[in-house]
């Protein structure tokens, strides 16, 4: 068997226990649905938006969207990576002739297939009911911060694992980081009623860039909401994440380092 | 596979003080120590997760800790603390395992191999203790490899499970694996290895045959039996030309020919129309090897017997 097809397998294997993890599951593809559902409820009205007046309900379309993307890339990878780590699963995977990064891959691939579902369970109701218009630039700035998201909020997740000594830790830390930069970054509170220091705190973060930019091309009709400044602070933030990971990623349980 | 003059130090305290020893293609060696002796710091490094500092290792040929892809597909692990993923069935566990391997053996021929064929479809999860061990060897057997290291197989387990894992082992010696079993049960070894070293405090303090152990230290198997009023041990010892003492109303004299000694002493007991009661001969167990060879301050830190 190639590397390429054992690295697709190893894909479906995760993809598959994933699926059968109800806590799982239900952090992040029920919860972000729920918490669309909530804030449409609360912000029925309209927001300023880039000068403009807009619907709050395809507002929050967009800002949940950028959050469901980090929340699977990031604090469920996180819980993730860090429970086989202690399970002593990644040392066993590491004691066969299997590459390191097909494990890597397939966490990575894994990940990008959970985003492109719930991420269209998202779109779907926004488009269903609260006036979220599909077009091509909305396509093609979903398609863009999507893949850079993952990217980014990946490799941190890889990063942050060594972090976390349990899987405990790791539960407690990914959301609860999750959940400050969403609101630094204009996802839970719209960015007309935030204090603008708070935002500039956020802009140093690849949260705001990403929601930034998808809230862009869900409410400025024929953009794509990309730039290359919001594209380059993501993706720096995952080449950091990346050489950071490749630094410090441990195989071995943190419980039993220096036995 | 062969090991020369190995040391390992973990910063400035040394573990391992330079121990050498080889296996044979196709025996079991159980290698035995009590917690702390240096049995999984060794096992590591001839795993190749674990560098050391001085010495040569040879395991197939590669030195472990350079081990190649290669070399990965022609060794088999179990190790000692790794849970399988409970979310998968015994069947997609040993699939997704037996993918990682150039030339792995059948899975249902596997599964089967360590019993679990009944359980081929539960999820990892809902398996015993003596199932998720069997498992784990399943997974160490699925690519085939011509050495087996097995990590403290039956620690934790009940005496049944025990018993079943010693059966499935006596069967991969039969199918000619060279298996490389870390345990601290004597009778473990004792039943199982085809040789048997002793790891003391980071030196090898023993090995060979659990007979050759046995009789290095001179061991003597012990009879004994209930001394009745009036007897004389000194009367006793001049028949047998031994020393005979008597401690809590039992006499006991250590024997290094058990038959000829219980001759002369049936014979002596005969002509004078006595009855030894509680007559016992007692053969040394490893046990007591162990014990005397780990120090008795091992004694402390030995499991209890399931």
């Amino acid at each position: 068997m190639s590397d390429v097809s054992l690295a697709l397998a190893q894909t479906r294997y995760a993809l598959r226990g994933f699926l059968r993890d109800p806590s799982a599951l239900g952090f992040t593809a029920l919860f972000p649905v729920l918490l669309l559902l909530l804030f449409s409820a609360i912000f029925t009205g309209a927001t300023r938006f880039d000068g403009a007046h807009v619907p709050a309900r395809t507002y929050y379309s967009a800002s949940i969207i950028a959050y469901e993307i980090m929340l699977v890339s990031f604090a469920s990878l996180v819980v993730r990576v860090t429970t086989n780590r202690e399970r002593g699963l990644l040392k066993r995977f590491r004691g066969t002739p299997m590459p390191s990064w097909v494990y890597l891959f397939s966490e990575i691939a894994r990940t990008l297939v959970v985003v492109a579902l719930t991420v269209a369970v998202l779109l779907s109701v926004g488009a269903g009911f609260y006036h979220v218009t599909l077009r091509a630039s909305l396509a093609v700035g979903l398609v863009t911060y999507t893949l850079a998201g993952v990217f980014c909020f990946s490799t941190l997740a890889l990063a942050l694992t060594r972090l976390s000594p349990t899987a405990d830790a790791a539960s407690a830390v990914g959301p609860l980081a999750a959940t400050i930069l969403a609101f630094l970054s204009g996802v839970f509170i719209p960015v007309a009623i935030m204090p603008a220091w708070m935002l500039d705190l956020g802009k140093v973060f690849p949260l705001e860039h990403m929601a930034r930019g998808l809230q862009v091309a869900f409410l400025v009709p024929g953009s794509t909401g990309v730039t290359w400044t919001d594209l380059g602070v993501m993706v720096a933030w995952g080449v950091f994440g990346l050489v950071v990971a490749m630094a410090t990623f441990r195989w071995e349980p943190l419980g039993s380092a220096g036995r | 596979m062969t090991v020369q003059n190995l040391r390992k130090s973990y910063g400035e305290r040394e573990r391992l003080h330079g121990i050498s020893f080889e296996v044979r293609a196709g025996e079991i060696l159980g290698f035995l120590g009590t917690n702390g002796a240096g049995k999984t710091t060794t096992i590591e490094i001839l795993e190749g997760y674990r560098p050391y500092n001085a010495g040569a290792v040879s395991v197939l040929g590669v030195d472990p800790a350079k081990a190649t892809r290669a070399w990965r597909n022609r060794i088999g692990l179990v190790l000692q603390d790794c849970e399988l993923d409970p979310a998968y069935s015994v069947a997609e566990t040993v699939t997704m395992f037996a993918r990682y391997f150039d030339a792995p053996t059948d899975v249902a021929a596997t599964i089967d191999a360590v019993g679990l064929s009944a359980k081929a479809n539960d999820r990892v999860g809902r398996l015993s203790g003596g199932q998720k061990r069997r498992l784990d060897v399943a997974v160490g057997l699925v690519g085939d490899p011509e050495i087996l290291f097995l990590d403290e197989p039956t620690t934790g387990l009940d005496p049944i499970a025990r018993r079943e894992m010693w059966t499935m082992i006596e069967g991969l010696r039969d199918a000619g694996k060279t298996i490389f079993l870390t345990t601290h049960y004597m009778d473990e070894a004792e039943h199982l290895a085809d040789r048997i070293i002793i790891l003391r405090d980071g030196t090898i303090a023993a090995q060979g045959t659990a007979d050759e152990l046995s009789a290095a230290l001179g061991y003597r198997a012990t009879v004994s039996f209930d001394a009745y009023p009036g007897f004389s041990a000194g009367e006793l010892a001049g028949v047998l030309g031994r020393p005979v003492v008597i401690a809590d109303a039992v006499a006991r004299f250590e024997s290094p020919d058990v038959q000829g000694d219980l001759e002369a002493l049936l014979r002596w007991a005969r002509a004078q129309a006595l009855t030894l009661a509680n007559l016992q001969a007692i053969q040394p167990s490893l046990d007591d090897v162990f014990v005397s060879l780990a120090g008795e301050s091992a004694r402390d830190e030995l499991e209890v017997e399931p």
